[in-house]
């Protein structure tokens, strides 16, 4: 077994696992965060992107045991329960999502992306989701919410710096 | 995945000791080829694993007397990070870009990326256009070799089960030496090269013709190629757009490519000639602009 210590969503949690777990096996069978999903399981489809030390990765392709000493933000570590984070505000408000499976993994990717880089071009933001495949939307809207989400975050920190 | 056991190595010495004890084992670095190929081949499982993604001293990009030195755990992001190759080889961190996507990129390490070794290696070409040496780490100490040679066959190099590939050296005399990297998939992002290519030289600013000319093609052989015709052709005569084009057609000659399911082996030739001459109409212009500005200051 391989025990592993990390912080999840600012929680630090430990958990034993058999060496071969990845690190999206543990985040939902030991800690029930089932917000990652798991798609292609080999690197292709980032439904299982979650961020660790600040960079999106995909979990499916990370060993439980690479986890250990690190900080994991998921999905789950975005909105308490009475308030939406602004990217899953503005993914909502331009219904961005249709079944919702890429979900999870393509806002924790657009999270790292707006926490690098406050004001994305539409390249950067494609360049950004070029790793989350999405089988019902065609992208065009959740463009647009990420886009909507960088200038509602822009102006809540300009606010909270005047 | 089938079960295995797991060590993590603190730095390259230990990683090298725990693969001399654990014998046979497998390197894991990122894991973004890794680990993808044991979920896809359960046979392919190994008995251990040492996990070297904590030996810190694998991880650092420094400038000094040998060259540019990147450490073997260097992702693909902390490539195109880094103001030192950015300065030095935009090439290389073009290179890193187009390696998968951000979530792969950051996992995936520029020494995991030579080892796998498939034809369509996206680093590949440009460093051995800049004729990179890589350090190799076994039991017995250290030995270099060009990264040319490092390369054996699809998936194979000149790696002993026991070793392991520590750093990628661009030789001093090579630093700042213009270099441009193309790449043409089926696909803008998330794709396997069907064709990549990179060149370098240097441009006689007097009489401007060229000088040291590389051409590195992947994708195209068992295993990244010069292409030699092409390379001699060039060297000494005018930096024009007729003699580029003219190396582009004579570096098909050096291209062995396969047709498959991504595309057909002439398809292929065409690109080889189209990339070629445009890595080294870019190559060109970039070392003209370094001289203006070179000029200027
Ligand atoms: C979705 C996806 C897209 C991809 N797209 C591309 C692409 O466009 N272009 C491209 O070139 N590649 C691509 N790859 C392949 C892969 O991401 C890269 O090759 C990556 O750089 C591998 O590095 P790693 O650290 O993840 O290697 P690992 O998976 O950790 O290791 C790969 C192999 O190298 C060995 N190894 C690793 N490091 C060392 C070392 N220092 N010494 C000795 N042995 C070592 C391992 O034992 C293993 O056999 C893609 C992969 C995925 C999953
Ligand atoms: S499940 Fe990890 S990338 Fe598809
Ligand atoms: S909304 Fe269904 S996969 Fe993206």
């Amino acid at each position: 077994m391989t025990d592993v210590t990390l912080k999840i969503n600012g929680e630090t949690r430990s958990a034993a696992v058999p060496p071969e777990t990845t690190l999206l096996k543990m985040l939902r069978e030991s800690f029930s965060l089932t917000g990652a999903k798991l798609g292609c399981d080999v690197g292709d489809c980032g439904a299982c992107t979650v961020i660790v030390d600040g960079l999106p990765v995909n979990s499916c392709l990370m060993l439980a045991g690479q986890a250990d000493g690190r900080e994991v933000l998921t999905i789950e570590g975005l909105a308490t329960p009475d308030h939406l984070h602004p990217i899953q505000k503005t993914f909502e408000d331009c219904a961005s999502l249709q079944c919702g499976f890429c979900g999870p993994g393509v806002i924790m990717s657009s999270k790292a992306l707006l926490d690098a880089n406050p004001n994305p071009s539409v390249a950067e933001i494609r360049d950004a989701l070029a790793g989350n495949l999405c089988r019902c939307t065609g992208y065009t809207k959740m463009i647009e919410a990420v886009q909507q989400a960088a200038q509602v975050m822009r102006s809540a920190k300009s606010k909270r710096a005047a | 995945m089938r079960a295995f056991e797991y060590f993590t190595a603190t730095d390259s010495k230990h990683a090298v000791a725990l693969l001399a004890e654990h014998a046979p084992a497998r390197v894991l670095a990122g894991g973004t080829d890794l680990l993808a190929d044991l979920k896809s081949s359960p046979s392919h499982a190994p008995k251990t694993v040492v996990d070297i993604s904590r030996a810190a001293d694998m991880r650092g990009i420094e400038v000094n007397a040998r060259g540019l030195c990147i450490g073997a755990l260097v992702t693909h992001s902390e490539i195109m990070a880094s103001t030192v190759i950015r300065d030095l080889f935009p090439a290389l961190a073009d290179a890193a870009h187009t390696i998968g996507a951000v979530q792969t990129r950051n996992l995936g390490t520029l020494g995991g990326n030579l080892v796998t070794a498939v034809p369509s290696v996206d680093s590949g070409p440009t460093l051995v256009a800049l004729d990179a040496q890589v350090t190799i780490a076994g039991p017995a100490g250290h030995r270099t070799m060009p990264l040319s040679e490092f390369f054996v066959a699809p998936r194979r190099t000149a790696l002993k089960p026991d070793e392991l590939l520590v750093e990628i050296v661009i030789p001093a005399e090579n630093l700042g030496k213009p270099a441009h990297f193309l790449k043409m998939g089926l696909r803008k992002g998330q794709a396997l090269a069907l064709v990549n290519a990179a060149s370098s030289l240097r441009i006689d600013a007097k009489k401007n013709t060229c000088k040291d000319v590389r051409i590195a093609l992947g994708a195209v052989a068992p295993t990244v190629v010069r292409a030699k015709t092409a390379e001699k052709f060039l060297e000494g005569r005018a930096a024009t757009a007729e003699n580029f084009a003219e190396a582009g057609r004579l570096a098909v000659a050096d291209a062995k490519p396969i047709s498959d399911m991504r595309a057909s082996a002439d398809y292929r030739k065409d690109l080889v000639a189209v990339l070629a001459k445009r890595t080294l109409e870019a190559a060109c212009a970039q070392s003209k602009a370094a001289k203006q500005k070179g000029a200027r200051k």
